[in-house]
């Protein structure tokens, strides 16, 4: 879906609005969470993320538009490298897997499901495999 | 903390840039550089506007006072439902005067409507006081703060030529698009933020304890009640109010001060930049009356609390330090950003308006879109310039001048009244309401009252006589003036050029008041609601809810009273600025118009000119310029 690039430039104005304070306050929220905080804050700041795709999606319904491809790969890859920094911290620290595992797991479970759960009601079970094809949507 | 804040403030310097640089590339042409070519969408007036307008009030000194004062400085949050309603009155029709008139800032709005010179210049003067001394000020508590953050590693001037540094090359870079986007988008981390803090405060440690403990104020002030309804005081510097500053009278004087803040022209500049008045209603009853008087109300006290009564933010962050060092610095970043956004907003749109109303009207008239876009860039270097060479170098003078703004900004309220709702408002009478106000603003505010006591004899008053601010003293006299005025020249040679935009608004634009009954229904719940809310009749507040009148029953409630007070007034108070924004139509998009139906009324003779002594200074300058680059030119 293609629209005018002043749109494009506010609506990308609006998502950066959505997303750098609630990434500032969920940094924070996991910051103090990894420290004194515990599994509550850990959990407090993946619905801190949660709440920003909530907001995403919101923009993305006023402007009637969808996730772009550039959003869409950034979303993988920072998902995909926070799977794997929590995998890799399972494996090598003791207080990790004691502690953080558990609610951290549950967190990127609840997120994926979150974001699945939305694509597949908003653009059915095709439309959601779709928008995830970040390759072919690159493609020229 | 100083790496984690240094590595915040750089992300925040890469975004105000990436944003920057976006805009410059976006598909608008050189000549919407000023104003966006007036089609801002709506979202960026929720969240830019209420931001920029929550910053102007201050939240940053808002949190100071509340750690000062206590509860009686809480009742200031309830101002802003004051502001929300005033933007409700004048908003939209000051937009629809513009679309029909062709105008592009409030100067030539009000210019055209009582063809007046005199206004347009007086406009001009307050929009200068906010975008130099006023933002100078609040770049220079930003610095301050910055340079205390960073443990002596960075200097009070190094620091605030950093930040405006940054913010030049945004708006220089983008324009009033960038501008508005990186504001909208602060504003939300403001919210964000203080949301953030004040929730951790109340989870983490006690926090909350401020409700039932109250403020640790300093001796002498009352922190959880109203010090009464007036003081019989010569004014502060002369005299010190018992029991504390914030009387009724005072925190009512103060909301009509701050009613200044949606009379700006620089927040009338940002509505007139707005592509449709569809996010005028929203942002009036949901943001500004909604969220943000009620962040400050009930949240303001959490982190204020964690004060202990300083003038300063150190105990604050050290606080939140104590239990992580990322969210104080989250907390640092949120004060820093309470007062950029308003640096931002007010250096940006002095500069876009002085470029519309001073050089594109009295020194190069009809530039080229290329040649605006030069011109709003040179405004704001030399705005920026202004602004840190004030700050950095001569605070005292920033802060003494930065006093009138939001009163003389408010002094404008006869000349939107005549604008937008009463036809018979000459321009006489708007004058001589204007020459009093400003003479009664000034005498109550320190640059009067130092030049005279410097001068001539030392005043019996200080500033702020009987508690009462400038500018309510200024608008007492100012609208008693103009409605006295007015009412013998009503009938005066220009009333058919001002019955041509009220025609207008009558036939196509009519509000929704209801009846007779209705109408006085409205006015007389409003005037209760101020009465209650703001005025003297707050001060029941202090014991209403622990101590019910008509018993003798004391009840422990665990917050104080005034608290409770507070919080009602301002749950009715969103549903009073609902009921007029939306149910009576006041903000809400109806009727329709002509763009420049109206041109007419701007091109009526002597309202676009450019002075004789003018136009040859500049022809000799250009001349002069083109003999000094033909040699160059030649020796190439």
């Amino acid at each position: 879906m293609s629209i005018r690039p002043l749109d494009a430039l506010d609506r990308h104005a609006l998502v950066i609005a959505v997303w750098l304070p609630l990434l500032l306050v969920a940094a924070a929220v996991f910051h103090y969470g990894f420290g004194a905080g515990g599994w509550p804050f850990i959990t407090a700041g993946f619905a801190v993320l949660i709440a920003a795709f909530a907001g995403h999606v919101i923009v993305n319904a006023t402007f009637g538009t969808q996730f772009t491809p550039k959003e869409v790969a950034l979303g993988l890859v920072v998902y995909c490298a926070g799977l794997l920094a929590a995998g890799f911290a399972t494996l090598v620290s003791m207080v990790f897997r004691s502690h953080y595992a558990l609610p951290v797991s549950l967190g990127f479970l609840g997120t994926a499901t979150v974001v699945i759960f939305t694509m597949i009601l908003w653009l059915g079970l095709r439309g959601a495999f779709d928008s995830f094809d970040v390759i072919r949507r690159f493609k020229p | 903390m100083t790496s984690l804040l240094a590595v915040m403030l750089a992300v925040f310097a890469a975004f105000t840039l990436y944003i920057a640089a976006q805009s410059a590339k976006s598909g608008d042409s050189p000549a919407a550089f000023v104003d966006a070519g007036q089609n801002l969408p709506g979202w960026t007036y929720i969240f830019a506007g209420s931001g920029a307008l929550l910053a102007s009030v201050g939240p940053y000194d808002y949190l100071r006072l509340l750690s000062v004062y206590g509860f009686q400085a809480n009742q200031l949050a309830l101002s802003l439902i004051l502001v929300a309603l005033v933007m409700a009155l004048f908003q939209k029709r000051l937009w629809l005067a513009a679309r029909m008139t062709g105008s592009r800032s409030l100067g030539e709005v009000l210019g055209a409507h009582y063809q007046s010179t005199s206004i347009r210049i007086y406009v001009l003067v307050v929009l200068l006081l906010f975008a130099v001394p006023f933002a100078a000020t609040l770049l220079g508590s930003a610095g301050e703060l910055l340079a205390q953050a960073s443990g002596g590693a960075l200097s009070r001037a190094a620091a605030i030529s950093a930040l405006a540094a940054f913010l030049f090359l945004a708006s220089a870079l983008g324009g009033w698009r960038a501008t508005i986007y990186i504001i909208a988008v602060l504003s939300t981390v403001i919210l964000a933020l203080l949301i953030f803090s004040a929730s951790f405060a109340g989870l983490v440690f006690d926090g909350l304890s401020v409700f039932h403990k109250g403020f640790s104020v300093r001796e002498g002030i009352l922190g959880s009640v109203l010090p009464g309804v007036i003081q019989f005081s010569s004014g502060i510097g002369r005299e010190v109010p018992a029991g504390g500053l914030w009387t009724t009278t005072a925190v009512l004087s103060f909301a009509l001060a701050a009613a200044g803040a949606a009379l700006s022209p620089s927040f009338a500049f940002l509505g007139l930049t707005m592509k449709s008045r569809a996010g005028f209603a929203f942002s009036q009853v949901w943001i500004v009356s909604g969220l943000a008087a009620g962040a400050l109300l009930l949240l303001g006290p959490i982190v204020a609390g964690e004060m202990n009564a300083a003038d300063n933010f150190t105990p604050l962050v050290a606080r939140f330090a104590a239990y992580d060092q990322l969210v104080a610095a989250c907390v640092t970043v949120m004060l820093l950003v309470m007062l950029l956004v308003a640096v931002a907003f007010f250096a940006a749109s002095g500069a876009s308006v002085a470029t519309i109303e001073l050089l594109d009207r009295y020194v190069v008239p009809d530039l080229t879109p290329r040649g605006e876009r030069l011109a709003a860039r040179v405004s704001l270097a030399i705005i920026y310039a202004a602004i840190v060479l004030l700050a950095a170098f001569l605070p005292a003078l920033a802060t003494v001048l930065s006093t009138l703004a939001l009163p003389l900004s408010a002094q404008l309220f006869a000349a939107y009244l005549g604008l937008c709702w009463l036809r018979w408002m000459s321009r006489s009478a708007v004058l001589v309401g204007l020459a009093f106000g400003i003479l009664f603003v000034v005498f109550t505010e320190p640059p009067g009252l130092i030049v005279f006591d410097g001068l001539f004899v030392q005043l019996p008053w200080g500033r702020w006589p009987l508690t009462i601010h400038s500018a309510a003293w200024g608008l007492a006299i100012n609208v008693g003036a103009s409605l006295l005025v007015a009412i013998f020249t009503r009938q005066d040679a220009e009333r058919e050029h001002r019955n041509v935009l009220h025609g207008s608004f009558q036939r196509d634009h009519r509000i929704a008041f209801g009846g007779r009954a209705a109408r006085s229904a409205k006015w007389s719940l409003t005037l209760l609601w101020v009465f209650l809310a703001l005025g003297p009749g707050a001060i029941l507040g202090n014991s209403f809810f622990a101590h019910p009148v008509f018993t003798e029953a004391d009840i422990a409630l665990g917050v104080p009273s005034l608290w409770v007070w507070q919080a009602f007034f301002w749950i009715i108070g969103v549903l009073l600025v609902w009921w007029l924004a939306y149910r009576s139509r006041l903000s809400t998009v109806e009727g329709t118009f002509r763009p420049h139906e109206l041109r007419h009324l701007l091109q009526v003779p002597g309202t676009r000119r450019q002075l004789r002594w003018i136009a040859l200074l500049v022809t000799r300058l250009t001349a002069r310029q083109n003999r000094t680059t033909q040699p160059a030119r030649r020796l190439r």
